[in-house]
């Protein structure tokens, strides 16, 4: 399956020529998930703290699907 | 001994008293809530002779304890005709606990002339100062730190306030002598405008000068209080890193980044007014990522941002990047900067200007994504034109004026940069806080988005009533500290924040508060604050978001705001 990937906050750097918010596509095997998407892509498991699937936090270890649009996190806030 | 300073602008009388034994064990927003309850009847004029203005630092202002230099600003508000406090870093709050004031009361009226206030260490004085009518902050800050000392805090207003706008703000600088640190909301810039009052400077150059009483005990509890905001991910790395801003693209990719006037809720070009493209561009440009509003803040939030024409924008909030970009469907940063610049410099509040040409915007006054019509729009603001004081009264009168229903305003104040339907938490403290719409008071972005202080599902209605309610009240008490809000991310993720919070107060006043007592004072602000508001006609049909949230649906959720009657139960205790 293909899914839309988006970095932000410095995740980008794990990746080659990727610039954050810019999105890519990943090929992972059908009901694949987020804790393999990170391994896919390098970046280490502790430095990503949200996932965001459609929009909506997922936990690492949730299946996804084929066309989701998948943004990473390392803590972020302010106000 | 803790002093209390009087101007009466109506008879220009100046009187620096103790401070009454009431108000000694309170400061920031607790003593300024208290303080306006007591003395300033509800129905009266927010311009009038008998609203009174107070500025009080927070209980922990001028320690060492970090990020402590916040200003709480009360009055009744001209905006929303409620109680208001507005709160404001830069450095006057640490100077003027460090001369042991308590507080300085600006009360009567004054139609003709333009004054200031100089504080120094044994005295108060107002001058006349009719030479400085008219200008804007930066330029005025600049030369009350050349006339009377570089050291000197500056607290003013600019254009907008003397010209009595309703969105006006009140600012003082940061340690750069930028005038951009504003207690922006509420526009309490017009009532001390109302008051003939232009600025107060405040001769002290020490920042760390409050008495503390049990030193050693003090010392201990704010180092803990330090580790505690450093070792947490937020307050230790993101917010230095990025600043407030690097929430646009986590807010953007939530689907609750209001776009267009909060018609729907994701934006193509979030990532170009977000803070990692600030933190690239002010590198590249040699300004600053990582910045502090004051001397002895840990978390740095702040930045500064060079703009092409050779000025400094410093900083540029996320809220004011959300209210100039996303809303109204711009994403130049440059252009943010600009927009941002001119509220400073003409004092008012960006978030309530960028709510309210995203109104103008919707009415068609001017087009959408015109970043050059925008800026035009903006400048008229200080000329003083009929459109730029439309742009200054405000997004609920600028709907009223155009016919606008989509407007976004709780109690006559705009609403902040997170869209009430995909973060429902937010919207219970839209429609509930005393102040009017507004995000710092109960910040449930926190849970609903950002997953600190555990999580709650931000497109339902579950859980959101708590979390607002017992976020309030901790904010609430938060304010009356001095603490920066952003001090909550790490105390509400660790058990020990709070005990280490209590115990510098516990150390600097000799007290032995309990964490119930903070609970306590938190619920008693809010209790004042709606005791007010009660008294000034507000009633529960004024705690609801506007109609459009809760009929039409945001994209890309789905969602509506459904919450109504459970909106009465928030801040019963
Ligand atoms: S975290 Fe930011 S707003 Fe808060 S005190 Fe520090 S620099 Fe100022």
């Amino acid at each position: 399956m293909l899914l839309e990937v988006r970095l932000y906050s410095g995740l980008e750097i794990y990746v080659e020529n990727v610039k954050y918010g810019k999105p890519f596509q990943v090929e992972l095997p059908s009901g694949g998930t987020g804790r393999q998407l990170l391994d896919k892509l390098n970046i280490p498991q502790e430095q990503v703290f949200s996932i965001l699937v459609n929009g909506i936090h997922r936990d690492r270890d949730d299946q996804m699907e084929d066309g989701d649009r998948v943004a990473l996190f390392p803590p972020v806030g302010g106000g | 001994m803790s002093r209390f300073i009087r101007l009466d602008m109506s008879t220009k009388k100046v009187s620096i008293g103790e401070t009454p034994e009431k108000y000694l064990a309170l400061g920031g927003r607790a003593l300024t809530s208290q303080f306006v309850l007591d003395e300033v009847p509800a129905t009266s004029h927010p311009l009038g002779v008998k609203n009174k203005l107070i500025f009080a630092p927070g209980l922990l202002s001028g320690t060492n304890a970090p990020s402590s230099g916040r200003l709480s600003v009360g009055a009744k508000s001209p905006l929303t005709g409620g109680i208001k406090e507005s709160n404001a870093g830069g450095v006057t709050s640490q100077k003027l606990a460090s001369l042991g004031i308590k507080a300085i009361v600006v009360e009567g009226k004054e139609d003709k002339g333009s004054y200031i206030l100089r504080v120094t260490a044994d005295n108060a004085e107002l001058i006349p100062a009719d030479d400085l009518a008219g200008k804007g902050t930066y330029e005025l800050t600049a030369l009350l730190k050349e006339r009377y000392s570089e050291k000197a805090g500056v607290i003013c207003i600019g254009p907008a306030g003397e010209m009595k706008m309703l969105s006006a703000g009140i600012t003082n600088n940061d340690s750069e002598g930028n005038s951009s640190r504003y207690a922006g909301r509420g526009g309490l810039g017009a009532v001390m405008g109302s008051k003939g009052l232009k600025a107060i400077v405040v001769e002290c150059d020490k920042p760390f000068d409050a008495p503390v009483q049990d030193k050693e005990r003090f010392k201990v509890a704010a180092k803990k209080f330090a580790k505690i905001l450093m070792d947490h991910p937020v307050t230790g790395e993101g917010l230095p890193k990025f600043g407030t801003n690097v929430l646009m693209n986590i807010i953007n990719e939530a689907g609750t980044l209001p776009v267009r006037n909060f018609s729907t809720g994701r934006f193509d070009g979030a990532s170009e007014v977000s803070g990692e493209k600030l933190a690239e561009v002010a590198i590249e440009r040699g300004g600053k990522a990582t910045h502090a509003c004051h001397p002895g803040c840990v978390m740095r939030c702040s930045n500064a941002y060079p703009m092409p024409d050779g000025k400094v924008c410093s900083p540029i909030e996320y809220e004011t990047a959300w209210c100039f970009g996303p809303n109204l469907d711009i994403s130049d940063l440059d252009v943010v900067a600009k927009l941002n610049y001119i509220c400073n410099d003409v004092g008012l509040d960006t978030i309530e200007a960028g709510c309210t040409l995203g109104v103008l915007m919707e009415a068609g006054v001017l087009p959408f994504g015109d970043g050059e019509a925008a800026i035009k729009a903006l400048e008229e603001v200080g000329q003083g034109t009929a459109l730029g004081r439309i742009i200054a009264a405000g997004s609920e009168l600028a709907g009223r004026v155009y016919g606008v229903t989509r407007v976004p305003a709780v109690k006559g104040q705009g609403i902040p940069a997170y869209d009430p339907r995909s973060c429902k938490g937010n919207g219970v403290t839209y429609a509930t806080t005393p102040m009017g719409a507004d995000h710092t008071a109960g910040y449930a972005v926190t849970a609903n988005i950002l997953k600190v202080g555990g999580y709650v599902d931000p497109n339902k209605k579950d859980g959101q009533i708590e979390l607002s309610r017992n976020l309030q009240v901790a904010t609430a008490a938060v304010d009356a500290t001095g603490l920066c809000l952003f001090v909550a991310f790490a105390v509400l993720d660790n058990e020990e924040g709070l005990p280490t919070v209590v115990e510098m107060l516990n150390a600097q006043y000799g007290l032995e508060l309990t964490i119930d007592d903070v609970t306590a004072l938190g619920q008693q602000i809010l209790n004042n604050e709606r005791e007010f508001n009660a008294n000034a006609g507000f009633t529960k049909a004024d705690d609801r978001l506007p109609e459009f949230f809760y009929e039409e649906e945001l994209e890309p959720h789905k969602t509506k705001f459904e919450l109504k009657d459970e909106l009465d139960e928030v801040l019963k205790f």
